[in-house]
């Protein structure tokens, strides 16, 4: 029988099957439900430092529309997003302390950070609340186009360096592919300590609505074919770094996990297909893995995990771009 | 709406209002000087607690009501969130009947020397004056008037004790003796109603005790306010807390019939940064109330709060400007002001902040604390703060603070004070799992009446409004009294 049990930044895991952060993973009671359903671990829906803003934002609205909600001028108004940072704080940290209380399953704290500000002493409460881990999801949004790349790129490293000052919890680094270096990059999170990094983020997307002419949200959800710009980069940095590389975005299925650790991937996030086929689809996904384990000859995860790294692969380059276009190339 | 035109209109046009008007050209009325409010001397005031405005004496009282033009559109109305009859109590005062105009002031507000003193005028009344909005000059002191009509009439001996309705023997409860409440509490014990008021602390005046200090609102004016309820047959409980001492249940089966819920937003809030447990740093709310009700200036006394020599307060409203004054009266070398904004964007009244910066306070404006620092036995000894700039206005209309980088610096400091403002109590609302409660913890009542989901239960003030000015409050009291007077007519069968 396979053994699925693996380990990632230091936690022990029953299997390498990580619940993204999102909608899923929000309350007790849907993180109780995912750990009856057999997940290996769960990250907590993000924090977002820009829907705090946006809520205080609204809740001033509301105060000027309806006087029965706070002297216009008064101390709990001109502190608003102070308070309504505190309140969403206070809420995620008891869903951590309960969840460390009632479950057994690793419980990795998540926030979604656009500045250093304000966000490193929270990281020490996550950490004191009992979190097993912190995921840092970084956006510096790039639309100021004034700005120096390499000064885009300070502010990340900046953050977590002054998060990993204040904490011992592992910490993970959940970016997007979208950098001038993406190695380079993810080379110094490993420099300025950071003990994971999950590969990739997904943004919303606009979409144009022809028919009413307007601009709509695109596709929420991933799909399959979003898996392969991860797997490249895990395969391509499997060997290269020290730190644990996680894989997200477009992981719908038992194939494509094990896909990802043959990678490298010491363990694969993901949501959409929950979303899509409901929680129980954790056990087929494990089941299916458990099954080619067994026909493959695989007792462990180890025995498998990076067999396919472009260190070790026969053929390294395949994965490089010009390889990439060469083939294409060639069938043309 | 009209009738309130044709009223104001049918008073405006009195004979002696009329004769009045002409008595002085309007253009000599708008050449006057606004009267300037006598005040203590700053370097004297600011070692000790007593009143530090003196109020204005009956000939600059008259002279600052004579620049009143008695405007047949009177605008200053607009700006009162309990519609007082502002040019009629000035034109009284103008003509020497400084107890007709208290009179006229208690007609919509039970509390004139209270609202006269600490309500927010220069934004309400004065701001809608027709000097401020068309003649581009100072408004008239509306509510210096007010404190004089009212303390003239405390003074003279003559306070009447307004005319009771014979007993109809329905009790009924007020919970909380803040402003809410003793307006709520004089308008029902005038329809003859058998009321009581259930304070949870050992003093009665709810905020206006605990939370303002005796240099801006000496405790004697309220007590004197609440004096008059006690002669009109209102009974006070001290020390009871409803949901602990007693039930609304237990209550019920005393046979009261209705309930007032103006238990405040005496919940103070903080900022959720790094050290702000340590030892010397309070709330506004805790910081004030110790000084204000228990004596924490006096050693003598169980719990006093350490006389810090390097002081901040945070925050920029009118509880930081109580509290760095308090801070500064108790000795501080250093009091200042730590506010993230600039003085423009200052929530705090302008006269509040005129009198702290006479009073040598130092004010540390677009600066934000991030940590607190403490010593070997856990009390504060240093903070950092960050530099801020101002961005964009947010919905209020002010500026938003974007902090700047790598600006951070510490300052050694012995006490911190944070006013950041409050939020409602949550006792009644954590004991009445059926009263509907807003995402922000105020019990939710309809407008018009007060009344609650719990239909036996109005409620009104902070508790209600999250955060309210001393008038907002003393309106939702009266219009709970209103309400409730209404549902237990049509409701309740009297035995």
């Amino acid at each position: 029988m396979a053994d699925l049990t693996t380990k990632y930044m230091g936690l022990t895991l029953r299997n390498p099957l990580i619940i993204a952060s999102s909608g899923l993973t929000d309350s007790f009671g849907k993180i109780a439900e995912l750990e009856r359903n057999g997940a290996g671990a769960v990250v907590l829906k993000s924090l977002f430092e820009e829907q705090i803003i946006l809520e205080a934002e609204h809740n001033l609205k509301e105060a000027r529309d309806n006087r029965l909600i706070y002297a216009e001028y008064s101390e709990t108004l001109d502190y608003i997003d102070v308070h309504v940072s505190e309140k969403e704080l206070g809420k995620y940290l008891d869903i951590i302390k309960q969840v460390k209380k009632d479950l057994m399953i690793p419980l990795i704290a998540s926030v979604n950070c656009i500045s250093n500000i304000g966000w490193t002493g929270f990281a020490k409460q996550i950490e004191k609340a009992g979190a097993d881990a912190l995921e840092l999801n970084i956006f510096i949004t790039p639309f100021g186009f004034d700005n120096n790349c390499e000064e885009t790129e300070k502010k990340y490293y900046k953050i977590l360096r002054k998060v990993k000052q204040e904490i011992s919890i592992p910490v993970a680094v959940k970016i997007s592919p979208f950098f001038t270096n993406l190695g380079k990059v993810i080379m110094n999170f490993e420099a300025e300590g950071a003990n994971g990094v999950v590969l990739f983020n997904r943004f919303t997307n606009p979409d144009i609505d022809i028919d009413n002419i307007n601009v709509t949200v695109a596709e929420v959800f991933s799909n399959p074919a979003e898996m392969n710009n991860s797997l490249r980069w895990i395969a391509i940095l499997a060997n290269r770094l020290k730190i644990d590389i996680a894989a997200s975005s477009g992981v719908h299925d038992g194939k494509a996990v094990i896909k990802q650790i043959l990678a490298g991937a010491r363990v694969v996030q993901v949501a959409s297909t929950l979303y899509k086929n409901g929680v129980s689809y954790i056990i087929e996904m494990l089941k299916y893995m458990e099954s080619w384990m067994d026909k493959k000859g695989f007792n462990y995860i180890d025995q498998f995990r990076g067999k396919l790294s472009q260190e070790k692969y026969s053929r390294p380059d395949i994965y490089e771009r010009l390889q990439f276009m060469k083939y294409f190339g060639e069938i043309k | 709406m009209n009738e309130i035109k044709d009223y104001l209109k049918e008073e405006r046009n009195q004979p002696w209002r009329v004769e009045l008007r002409k008595s002085i050209k309007s253009k000599d009325r708008i050449d006057r000087l606004r009267v300037h409010m006598p005040e203590a001397d700053p370097t004297i005031r600011n070692k000790n607690f007593n009143e530090v405005n003196k109020g204005l004496d009956p000939e600059q009282a008259v002279f600052e009501a004579g620049r009143c033009l008695d405007c047949a559109n009177p605008t200053c109305i607009d700006g009162c969130p309990v519609e007082i009859n502002i040019p009629k109590f000035i034109k009284q005062i103008e003509a020497g009947d400084f107890n007709g105009a208290a009179a006229t002031l208690k007609e919509t507000n039970s509390l004139p020397a209270v609202c006269g003193r600490v309500c927010p005028q220069e934004k309400q009344c004065e701001a809608t004056c027709f000097y401020s909005i068309s003649l581009k000059k100072d408004p008239i002191a509306i509510g210096h008037l007010e404190r004089f009509a009212a303390d003239y009439e405390r003074n003279s001996g003559n306070v009447s004790v307004p005319v009771v309705d014979k007993s109809n023997r329905i009790k009924i409860a007020i919970i909380g003796s803040g402003p809410a409440g003793l307006a709520c509490a004089g308008d029902m014990a005038k329809l003859g109603y058998h009321v009581t008021v259930f304070e949870a602390l050992h003093e009665l005046g709810g905020v206006l005790k605990y939370g303002i200090p005796e240099f801006r609102l000496p405790n004697k004016i309220v007590d004197l306010e609440i004096d008059i309820l006690k002669k009109m047959g209102v009974n006070f409980r001290k020390n009871f807390i409803i949901g602990k001492t007693l039930t609304f249940d237990n209550l019920r089966e005393q046979g009261f019939k209705a309930f007032f819920v103006g238990s405040g937003a005496g919940n103070p809030t903080f900022m959720n940064i790094p050290g702000e447990n340590y030892n010397n740093i309070f709330s506004s709310n805790e910081y004030l109330t110790r000084v204000n009700l228990m004596n924490a200036a006096d050693i003598e006394y169980d719990t006093p709060v350490i006389s810090g020599k390097n002081v901040a307060v945070i925050g920029g409203g009118n509880t930081a400007m109580d509290s760095v004054r308090t801070a500064k009266r108790l000795g501080a070398d250093r009091a200042i002001i730590i506010y993230r904004r600039s003085m423009e964007e200052m929530p705090a009244r302008v006269e509040e902040v005129k009198h702290a910066l006479e009073e040598e306070i130092e004010f540390m404006n677009l600066h934000n604390p991030v940590e607190y620092f403490a010593d070997e036995k856990g009390r504060v000894n240093k903070m950092r703060i960050q530099k801020m700039k101002l961005g964009e206005p947010d919905s209020s209309g002010r500026r938003r603070p974007i902090p700047i980088e790598n600006s951070e610096f510490n300052i050694e400091i012995d006490t911190v004070i944070l006013g950041v403002g409050v939020s409602p109590n949550p006792l009644i609302p954590g004991v009445m799992p059926d009263l509907k409660i807003s995402k922000w913890g105020t019990i939710e009542v309809n407008p018009e009446t007060m009344q609650s989901s719990v239909e036996d239960i109005f409620a009104g003030g902070d508790i209600v409004r999250g955060g309210a000015t001393v008038i907002l409050a003393l309106g939702d009291g009266r219009l709970a009294a209103a309400g409730m007077h209404k549902y237990i007519s049509e409701k309740v069968k009297v035995n």
